[in-house]
């Protein structure tokens, strides 16, 4: 007889049998759970997401990358190699887009979300091209794979990549570029020419950089096609009164007014432009315009102004399948429609990440980039494929082909596409003042 | 007539966002930096009031008027009195109590370009073939009407006219009865709801959004500087300079040089006449 034996009948009178048998069942369930969780719940891929979160371009891409996530981890994730692995969100505040922060808040928070989240990939942000390309160096040294895709239209980033591929290889961009943006915008205004027979303007941008730059161009690029420009105004960044451009533009008799802001505060030239009843149609970058309650807002006074999105995918169109879809599931969650074009990037990201990982059936940096250079796949703004060379992606063309761009007009409360004409769902119309 | 009509409009928008600034100091000499603050608080208020609790627009408008209002009076009970006599202090606490509001609003997801307000009277109307809007001409007959009730109620009243005695001398105010904590409560209550007026007026021009905040109290300092801190006139005046100063930039420089000049004034002013234009904080120490 064993000693545990012997001591078990010694004190069989004093200790309960039932209570033995509860601790042996629940020792054992807890080994079962211990050894059956360990088996279910594989290890998560975390996205790192540094992006501007006080920003609504932030929020834009915070809730595309939420979105997709939700959506592949409740078709059990991200197979690697076999494996099913969920796609685990860590995002953190940049403050990149606030005035005055400087870059180096944003790389502090693309380091710790390598180090201390162990973030496998960086996604979406940071969304400001300084501190987008200073991150470049931290990615790098890093050895991690970034897909930005909110904001950043620097034709450096990937200029950088092409230069020093081996240093910058880590770097792929969806947003697109400034470059075929305003050759797009330069298209469009063409188009419009040839329909309405139109071919004077007033330009009138944001006192930043890239409006500046931009503007700059499409007036150059106007010019060279015969345009009149009839004026080229740029406004500080919180303005808050436009009427002296505006009565410029009327009395010059331009036929397009052509903004190009990010600020909140061009609502007020939308708005006074409705209430002059300035006789040219409001057609540019107008970042204002984007939000789905926008027309309820200003009580419908956006009516008939065109805005421009960097990529397709915040309104639905047949053209492109999968944006049916991509809105339905957006409005379900978020109750309005995607609002900038960086939703629409931000929720491919995910898309985007799993075809690669699956594809190279590892999270290996030398195994992914190889695999993201050959993404081809259909996705809410076209064809997605990047040029190999300097992993920028490859954008206006036929829909089918390449990434596409997307111009929305407000008519009768609704953003409808008017250009570019392959997924337009309706044709562009001009107020009443201007017939 | 564009430029003489949109820098009238200019210049009382200017006139109506300085005006509750420039009480608070005239009265208590207190600079009172959660101005912006309050200014988007009582824009936020009226919003949330109107669309998510369903009050009617008038009603949404008194009731951030009224609550903006005790928290101006709060500010001074519970933080302001505390570091009074103490200039530097005094502006910390208020620029931090600022601070700390309009970052509360952008950390609690207030910042889609949306939250507008609605206009008071939808449409416009030609003066002299130039097209403006209602709430352009109603902000003009408010901001009229502010400078009619300011003067009456500082000249007729036993509380204005107890504001203007503690702003003429404190101590003689005091050996006369006036109590200067009470009536520093009532100039920043009267300061605050001056900003929430403003804000109902103004905003339904544009949207709310938090840097507009940081715009007022920025807008709000240069002209009580230029005007003259401590003016009622001074604040008309300097609202008008540098109202039409801006309007006739945009329209012969470039709009892009208009925060430049507004610099300029301020800059010139200070070399030139510290008191500001009418105002009478200095104007002794200027002399001797």
């Amino acid at each position: 007889m064993t000693l545990f034996k012997e001591v078990a009948m010694k004190k069989r009178g004093s200790v309960n049998p039932i209570g033995i048998k509860s601790v042996l069942i629940l020792m054992m369930l807890l080994c079962f759970y211990l050894l059956s969780s360990q088996v279910a719940v594989a290890q998560p891929i975390v996205l790192g997401v540094p992006i501007s979160r006080g920003y609504p371009d932030g929020v834009d891409a915070e809730r595309g990358i939420t979105l997709a996530v939700d959506e592949i981890n409740a078709k059990g994730g991200v197979n690697v190699a076999g494996t099913k692995r969920p796609f685990k969100v860590e995002i953190s505040d940049t403050r990149d887009l606030e005035p005055g922060v400087p870059v180096s808040e944003g790389l502090l928070v693309v380091e710790r979300l390598i180090i201390e989240e162990k973030a496998n990939f960086i996604v979406g942000g940071p969304i400001r091209s300084e501190a987008a390309l200073a991150a470049m160096d931290v990615l790098s040294k890093h050895k991690k794979v970034s897909i930005l895709s909110a904001g950043v239209l620097s034709p450096a980033y990937q200029k950088r990549v092409a230069e020093n591929y081996e240093k910058y290889k880590y770097c792929f961009r969806t947003t697109g570029n400034v470059v075929p943006m305003i050759e797009g915008t330069i298209r469009t205004f063409e188009s419009i020419k040839a329909k309405k027979g139109f071919d004077s303007a007033f330009i009138m941008v944001q006192d930043v950089a890239h409006a500046r730059a931009a503007g700059t161009a499409v007036k150059e690029g106007l010019e060279k096609k015969g345009w009149k420009i009839i004026g080229y105004e740029v406004y500080p960044t919180g303005a808050t009164d436009f009427s002296v451009g505006l009565s410029k533009a009327k009395e010059g008799k331009a036929q397009y007014l052509i903004p190009w802001f990010d600020m909140p505060e061009v609502s007020i030239l939308m708005k006074q432009w409705y209430d002059m009843k300035v006789p040219a149609l409001p057609i540019g970058y107008i970042h204002a315009l984007k939000d789905e309650p926008t027309w309820k807002a200003t009580d419908g006074k956006v009516a008939y102004s065109i805005a421009l999105y960097a990529k397709a995918g915040s309104v639905a169109t047949m053209a492109i399948p999968m944006t049916g879809a991509f809105v339905s599931a957006h409005k379900k969650k978020y109750g309005i429609e995607p609002r900038s074009e960086w939703t629409s990037t931000s929720y491919m990201v995910a898309y985007i990440l799993k075809d690669a990982i699956e594809r190279a059936k590892s999270l290996e940096p030398d195994l992914i980039i190889p695999a993201l250079e050959k993404t081809d796949m259909m996705g809410t703004y076209g064809r997605i494929k990047f040029d190999p060379k300097n992993h920028q992606i490859i954008e206006n063309g036929d829909p089918k082909e390449t990434a596409v761009d997307m111009w929305a007009q407000w008519l009768d409360g609704k953003r409808v596409i008017v250009f570019p004409d392959k997924i337009a769902t309706k044709s562009l119309e001009l107020p009443p003042w201007m017939k | 007539m564009n430029i003489l009509i949109f820098g009238f409009v200019n210049s009382v928008i200017l006139a109506l966002i300085a005006c509750g600034f420039a009480l608070v100091y005239g009265v208590s000499r207190l600079a009172n930096f959660a101005h912006g603050a309050l200014y988007i608080l009582v824009g936020f208020a009226t919003w949330l009031f109107l669309n998510r609790l369903g009050i009617n627009y008038i009603g949404s408008i008194l009731l951030s008027i009224i609550i903006v209002s005790v928290i101006g009076a709060g500010i001074y009970r519970l933080f302001l009195i505390r570091v009074k006599g103490m200039p530097a202090s005094e502006i910390i606490a208020s620029l931090a109590l600022g601070i700390a509001i309009m970052e509360l609003f952008r950390w609690r997801g207030f910042i889609s370009e949306a939250y507008m307000l609605p206009p008071f009277i939808n449409g416009s109307v030609s003066i002299a073939g130039v097209m403006i809007d209602w709430q352009r001409l109603i902000i003009i007959a408010v901001g009229l009407a502010m400078l009619l009730f300011l003067w009456l109620f500082t000249h007729h009243t036993k509380v204005g006219l107890s504001l203007r005695a503690i702003a003429q001398d404190k101590h003689a105010s005091m050996m006369s009865g006036i109590e200067p904590d009470r009536t520093a409560v009532i100039s920043l209550a009267m300061g605050s709801a001056l900003a929430g007026i403003a804000a109902v007026v103004i905003l339904p021009l544009g949207n709310i959004t938090v840097e507009t905040g940081y715009m007022v109290l920025t807008n709000a300092i240069a002209v009580c500087i230029i005007g003259g801190l401590g003016s009622w006139a001074g604040v008309f005046a300097g609202a008008f300079l540098l109202g039409f100063a801006e309007i006739l930039t945009a329209a012969f420089i470039g709009p892009q040089w208009q925060m430049v000049v507004v610099l300029l004034f301020i800059i010139l002013t200070l070399i030139l006449k510290p008191s500001g234009l009418l105002g009478r904080q200095k104007e002794l120490e200027e002399r001797v």
